[in-house]
């Protein structure tokens, strides 16, 4: 298996706040990763890095991007829009929003189809495509607003598969759903992988729901990656402090008549960060070196932790 | 052809209005062949001559199939009192012949849409020349309707691409852009107007006239208008389906002019239809003030023109401001219209 994508070192802000700092990962071809982690850690923001639609007062500050070894952080806006929905689709947290209410559904997926072909092939194909994900060929003809949530999300997934790309990034895809909904998407979106060939980056801040869903899960807390690993692994022992709290206080894990567990401590706003490691405020095995320096990724086993914890920084 | 059953069955007024407002276009181009005198045909024995009644019963009770008119005469030219003369009758006829005009510009022809053989008809009287305003009304249309359309053509052409740029794009582009705008809307618009005016010589033909005021009125009127589009702009390029359309890879300009201008719509179709009266006005300042269309060709506004500040006219002969009336339907029948576009132009009340 290659690696389709790549992140080196990425740092992604203004002069005033870094909202992501030194983001390393890789996917693999046919994989699910997920990223995990509260409100607000910059899940949204990683994934708009990695189509370049950052919101206009963010930039890419340093750091490489690698897709199909192309280095897209060098790459034109131009340039940009030929990968955009043809290699690499989104689908977005909130569907209703992100589709056109002026437009029919099929209009809008329609739109998308890159290559010049005549109207009865793309209306062919988008038909084909929506009962792929579901939907009913009706559903070719209404407006966002006709749909449910669910309806919009699957049409919102077909919008994003319209060109067969090789990488879906899916923002909270099931975040606004409830439970049987949600269900029918992850399971939609796991048989995806096998009809259509894709790797899949997965937002969600529902651990579980990873574990089950992907091959790998990333943890990330204030636009850092804490953890990475495989996702049994990271779930049935998690390294890093933050994951272990986060996993402790999954509903699944309690006893019954339990009082609700919650990690104490505030989310660090990004204006104000701790110097060292962000979590440190929070963090109960916390040492001196913690509240000074960033932990540089540390690699155990099929793992890498950012925790002063392992390796050999606690004496010094 | 679905948005006239929408509009028909959301907003009744506005689909009404939308017929008069074809009906008066369609007047406007068939002016030559509706009309039943020229517009410079003076008749100069009756002057201020009011409008003519038309009868099915003469002075018998005597009822006849064909209505007809009755001659007017001036017995008091100082006074300007006309009789009717019931002893002769003179039927109205489809189709009659008169003088050789060119309908449209093209097409000769002899026959117009009715007309009498004897005596004369003045459906909406005549002006102190002896002019029958029916038809001036008529071809006055052609200006004023016109007016209103090309003009708000070309200022919504220049609101919509610059303000669409200014604030797509933002940054310097906007900076000075909206610079240029506030240059514009700096003057009162309608000192401006006159300034525009005053640049240009006085002795134009009516066509450069014409294309003249229409030039100084959309001037005036984009810079409003891209102001808007830009704020507009502004707020929707930071909605998420435009996100989403840049994330289909879809290029800067169909954006632009797929995604965001035709959100505008609800808005701006509106307020096209409402500045057309704006122009209509506009036109009949400038004639008020004789920088206008100039006599003898006729518009709305320099019909209007002549009555204001004349009591002599206004109290003797009130069928003069008939052109007001025209002025006054068309200006409602837009505004019931842009009310009803806005509601069709939203796929949420379908
Ligand atoms: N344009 C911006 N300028 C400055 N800060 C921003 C901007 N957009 C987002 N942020 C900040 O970046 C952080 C990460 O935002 P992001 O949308 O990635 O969160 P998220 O992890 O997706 O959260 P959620 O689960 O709620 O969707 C947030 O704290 C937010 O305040
Ligand atoms: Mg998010």
């Amino acid at each position: 298996m290659g690696k389709i994508l790549e992140i080196k070192n990425v740092v992604v802000g203004n002069e005033e706040i870094k909202i992501l700092r030194d983001i390393s990962f890789e996917v693999e071809e046919r994989e699910i990763i997920s990223i995990v982690g509260e409100s607000g850690c910059g899940k949204s923001i990683t994934l708009r890095t990695i189509i370049k639609l950052l919101p206009q007062n963010l930039n890419i500050l340093s750091g490489k991007i690698f897709f199909e070894g192309l280095e897209i952080t060098k790459l034109k806006e131009k340039e940009m829009q030929n990968i955009r929905g043809k290699k690499i689709g989104m689908i977005f947290q909130e569907p209703s929003s992100f589709l056109n209410p002026l437009f029919t559904i099929g209009n809008q997926i329609e739109e998308g189809i890159n290559e010049k072909v005549e109207k009865d092939k793309k209306k062919e194909r988008v038909i084909k495509i929506l009962e792929e994900m579901g939907l009913s060929y009706n559903v070719y003809y209404q407006y966002p607003h006709q749909l449910s949530g669910g309806m919009q999300q699957r049409a919102m997934i077909a919008m994003a598969l319209i060109n067969n790309p090789v990488l879906l990034l899916a923002d909270e895809p099931t975040t606004a759903l409830d439970v049987t909904t949600a269900f029918g998407i992850i399971s939609l979106l796991k048989n995806l992988i096998l009809i259509h060939n894709l790797s899949i980056i997965f937002v969600t801040h529902d651990i579980s729901l990873a574990k089950y869903l992907s091959d790998r899960i990333f943890v990330m807390y204030a636009g850092i990656i804490v953890e990475k690993g495989p996702s049994i692994e990271v779930y049935n022992s998690p390294l890093h402090p933050y994951t272990q709290k986060l996993i402790n206080c999954l509903p699944e894990k309690y006893n019954k008549g339990e009082k609700i567990k919650t990690i104490e401590g505030e989310v660090p706003s990004f204006k104000n960060l701790p110097l060292g490691c962000p979590f440190s405020p929070r963090c109960e095995i916390k040492n001196k070196i913690c509240e000074k320096r960033i932990p540089p990724e540390i690699k155990i086993g099929n793992r890498i932790v950012r925790c002063f914890k392992y390796g050999n920084f606690m004496e010094s | 052809m679905n948005i006239f059953v929408r509009l028909r069955k959301r907003n009744f007024i506005s689909y009404i209005s939308l017929y008069i407002i074809i009906f008066l276009y369609s007047l406007a181009i068939l002016a030559d062949f509706i009309s039943p005198y020229p517009y410079n045909k003076q008749f100069r024995d009756t002057p201020l001559c009011p409008p003519t009644k038309i009868n099915f019963f003469d002075k018998n009770g005597k009822f006849h199939l064909r209505p007809f008119v009755y001659e007017y005469k001036l017995v008091n030219p100082s006074l300007n009192k006309y009789e009717i003369d019931r002893n002769k009758i003179c039927p109205i006829y489809f189709f009659v012949k008169g003088e050789r005009r060119k309908i449209l510009g093209l097409f000769p022809s002899r026959r117009y849409l009715f007309g009498v053989k004897e005596g004369k008809i003045f459906l909406f009287g005549t002006d102190m020349h002896g002019r029958d305003i029916f038809s001036r009304v008529l071809y006055g249309a052609r200006i004023s309707l016109s007016i209103g359309i090309i003009g708000v053509l070309i200022s919504f052409f220049l609101g919509f691409l610059i303000g669409g740029i200014s604030g797509y794009f933002g940054g310097k582009i906007d900076n000075v852009l909206m610079r240029l705008v506030e240059i514009f809307m700096m003057f009162p618009s309608f000192y401006l107007m006159l300034a525009l005016r005053a640049v240009f010589p006085l002795n134009l033909s009516s066509f450069q006239v014409y294309l003249l005021i229409v030039i100084i009125l959309s001037l005036i009127g984009w810079a409003g208008l891209a102001r808007i589009i830009r704020g507009m702009v502004l707020s929707i390029k930071e909605e998420e389906y435009v996100l989403s359309a840049k994330a289909l890879g879809i290029p800067t300009f169909r954006i632009i002019f797929r995604h965001i201008i035709p959100n505008t719509f609800s808005y701006s179709i509106t307020a096209i239809t409402l500045s057309i009266p704006g122009y209509i006005l506009g036109e009949s300042t400038l004639s008020l003030l004789g920088l206008g269309i100039q006599e003898p060709y006729p518009s709305w506004g320099n019909m209007l023109s002549v009555c204001i500040g004349n009591l002599r006219i206004l109290s003797n002969a009130p069928w003069m401001l008939i052109p007001g009336f025209f002025i006054f339907l068309t200006i409602i029948c837009f505004n019931f219209l842009g009310d009803g576009l806005r509601d069709v132009c939203d796929p949420k009340n379908w």
